[in-house]
């Protein structure tokens, strides 16, 4: 094996831009736009495997482009050069070129992708302790993507030389990658496009739900595709004749036909919950997920103060259990709710961000007043519920204590909270209880005000 | 007359017209399915850019050196190739609108186009006309996919899509259209 021709286009071709580009605009866009959902919640690139992988993998949107864009100016230097002929007349396949060239390409594009994930990866593995190899697939189509575009690339601007071709290919890939990628904001990420059609694109949604991984039968889809768009690629690169350019257009329509046939129709069966993540691991009556088993140990304690209160207070009809979340949903819906046992979600900031006193106090005010109006980094829930939950709280620990975690202020919580708490005290202790279980019931059911309910209106 | 038929034959101005043109109709096929609403900025951006950046790689000829010996004053010369290549943009744009779905309004589309033509100027002052393209593309996606802005600098860094009348990425296109272009009609394309 010659190595000095792939030393020498390591060096002399844009391979080592292709590389320097896709890392320098995926960590500029993860860092300097600081303020983006990428580093916030439970779903942040740096607190899961799955959302790490998918987040890197989100950012092929303009990535991609970008390879395919780069691919394509490579694909030009032979006509820009005016070689064509010259190196027509050697005694070499026509192969031997384009390997070196495509390798070198693929090299770079996949070290510099392998570097975007392992940073992540660094970050990852401080941040949580539930490892596992389930999104190994999701990067390695990711970086399989990269080099299929740039191939691509080369091998569309090796069949129409022309300035136009780099521009015109990475404005179609980035209209492509823009218009297919899925919305999060649906409890599945749902693109516009069917969504046979949108898969075809290699960039994955934005992550809101840590619990969501790509399906297999996406990921094979997907994989067809791309080494159809590889082959085809290659095979342009090195074509010599009129008819071998249209030979090679076989592979890519093959891949595109089979990828079809496997890919997921409906976004519920693209984005599935990650079994093994979602499993419960208890602690007796205190339940997280596996993804989130390293907080078991900081939640049991408080956790179990609160049940034994709650049981004081309310007797038989208390919660026995205190489970984390694992219901999909939407921006806007209603988070998941039950009676029997006590609902956590790690992306409410009054409990992500609470610890002992507080903590047991968070979980006791989502016992007996469960939000309607769900609190994240994308939705900022209403001061009201808050108030009513800091009442009904304080009904069980015995003072009035306003909320943390959320975006409202301590003040505003309690102007609403102190009247109501100061005419519930006030009342016989029957009387109290039967206000708070009115209370729970409406907020069980969300209907109406919990705090007009404490404060002895009928639910609205 | 005939040195403009050379001219646009050497520019492959034929060729990136029906680029421009091509992607104005794209957009109107795309909205005309009624997908996203009347607000969205990005379908019309999109065409925009897709025209500029096409014009683009016609800011330079096939010899760079030979186009400076002429004894002709090339500044206005390329100041109006890069007008036109806004007006261009634009009207494509204004003339699918008017077939089919509302994208965007005039404003929008003039203070796009302008900065876009512009930008694509200055990348061919700076890396040439053959990369010309890099600048509007990279600029396109950065704004696609920032955060929403809050503030003057961010309204600035996404002055594409922020909607029309904005004062910061007013003056940020308009900076932007009247520096290229001067860059570009000054120092002429980057070999």
């Amino acid at each position: 094996m010659n190595v000095r021709v792939p030393a020498t286009e390591l060096r002399r071709s844009t391979a080592p831009w292709a590389g320097a580009l896709v890392l320098g605009t995926a960590l500029a866009f993860l860092y300097a736009l600081g303020g983006g959902p990428w580093w916030r919640g439970t779903a942040a690139w740096t607190e899961q495997w799955t959302s790490m992988a998918l987040w890197t993998r989100s950012l092929l949107v303009f990535l991609w482009p970008l390879a395919v864009g780069l691919g394509a100016l490579q694909g030009l230097r032979d006509h820009r050069s005016r070689m064509t002929e010259l190196l027509a007349s050697t005694p070499r396949p026509a192969w031997h070129r384009g390997a070196a060239v495509a390798g070198t390409t693929a090299l770079t594009l996949v070290s510099a992708y392998a570097l975007l994930v392992l940073l992540g990866g660094v970050q990852v593995f401080a941040n949580t302790s539930y490892g596992h190899a389930g999104w190994l697939p999701v990067s390695l189509v990711g970086a399989f993507a990269l080099v299929a575009g740039a191939v691509l690339g080369m091998g569309a601007a090796r069949a129409l030389p022309s300035a136009l071709t780099p521009p015109a290919l990475a404005v179609a890939a980035f209209a492509v990658t823009v218009l297919c990628q899925p919305s999060p904001d649906e409890a599945v990420p749902t693109p516009l496009a069917p969504n046979r059609l949108s898969l075809l694109s290699p960039a994955a949604a934005q992550v809101r739900e840590a619990l969501l991984t790509l399906s297999a039968s996406a990921h094979t889809g997907q994989a067809l595709w791309l080494l159809g768009m590889a082959a085809t690629g290659f095979a342009l690169l090195t074509a010599v004749s009129r008819r071998a350019r249209l030979l090679a257009l076989t592979p890519v329509l093959a891949g595109a036909a089979l990828a079809l046939l496997v890919l997921p129709s409906d976004p519920r069966h693209t984005y599935v919950v990650d079994e093994a993540a979602a499993e419960r691991v208890c602690d007796g009556p205190v339940c997280v997920t596996a993804m989130h088993q390293g907080r078991l140990a900081d939640v049991a304690g408080p956790a179990r103060r609160a049940l034994r209160l709650l049981r004081t207070a309310l007797g038989d009809g208390a919660p026995a259990t205190v489970r984390e979340s694992t219901a999909l949903r939407g921006i806007g819906d209603t988070p998941e709710r039950s009676s029997r046992t006590v609902l956590v979600d790690f992306d409410d900031g009054m409990i992500a961000g609470a610890k002992g006193e507080d903590l047991t106090r968070a979980l006791i005010a989502q016992a007996l007043a469960p939000a309607c109006f769900a609190r994240s980094d994308r939705e900022s829930g209403i001061t009201g519920e808050l108030a009513a939950q800091s009442v009904a709280a304080g009904w069980v620990l015995g003072d009035l204590e306003p909320f943390g975690g959320t975006v409202h202020a301590a003040d505003d919580q309690l102007a609403l909270a102190r009247p109501v708490w100061k005419r519930l005290t006030a009342l016989p202790r029957a009387e109290q209880l039967a206000r708070i279980t009115a209370a729970r019931d409406a907020a069980l059911r969300c209907e109406g005000f919990t705090l007009d309910v404490l404060n002895g209106g009928a639910t609205r | 007359m005939r040195w403009l038929t050379l001219y646009a034959r050497a520019r492959h101005v034929p060729a990136s017209l029906a680029a421009v043109v091509l992607s104005a109709v794209a957009v109107w096929a795309l909205a005309g399915d009624g997908g996203r609403g009347p607000g969205d900025p990005r379908l019309p951006v999109l065409a925009l850019a897709a025209g500029a950046m096409a014009a683009s790689t016609g800011l330079g000829g096939h010899d760079l050196a030979l186009d400076r010996t002429a004894a002709i004053r090339w500044a206005p010369r390329r100041a109006a190739h890069v007008v036109l290549i806004g007006t261009a943009v634009c009207a494509a744009l204004l003339a699918a609108q008017a077939l089919g779905e509302d994208l965007a309004t005039l404003a929008f589309v003039v203070r796009d186009g302008a900065g876009l033509a512009g930008l694509a100027a200055a990348g061919a002052a700076v890396c040439g006309a053959r990369y010309a393209w890099t600048l509007p593309f990279g600029w396109l996606s950065f704004a696609l996919f920032a955060p929403p802005p809050s503030g003057v600098p961010a309204q600035m860094a996404t002055w594409m899509l922020v909607p029309p009348g904005t004062a910061a990425a007013t003056w940020t296109a308009a900076v932007l259209a009247a520096a290229g272009t001067a860059a570009y009609a000054l120092a002429g394309p980057r070999r």
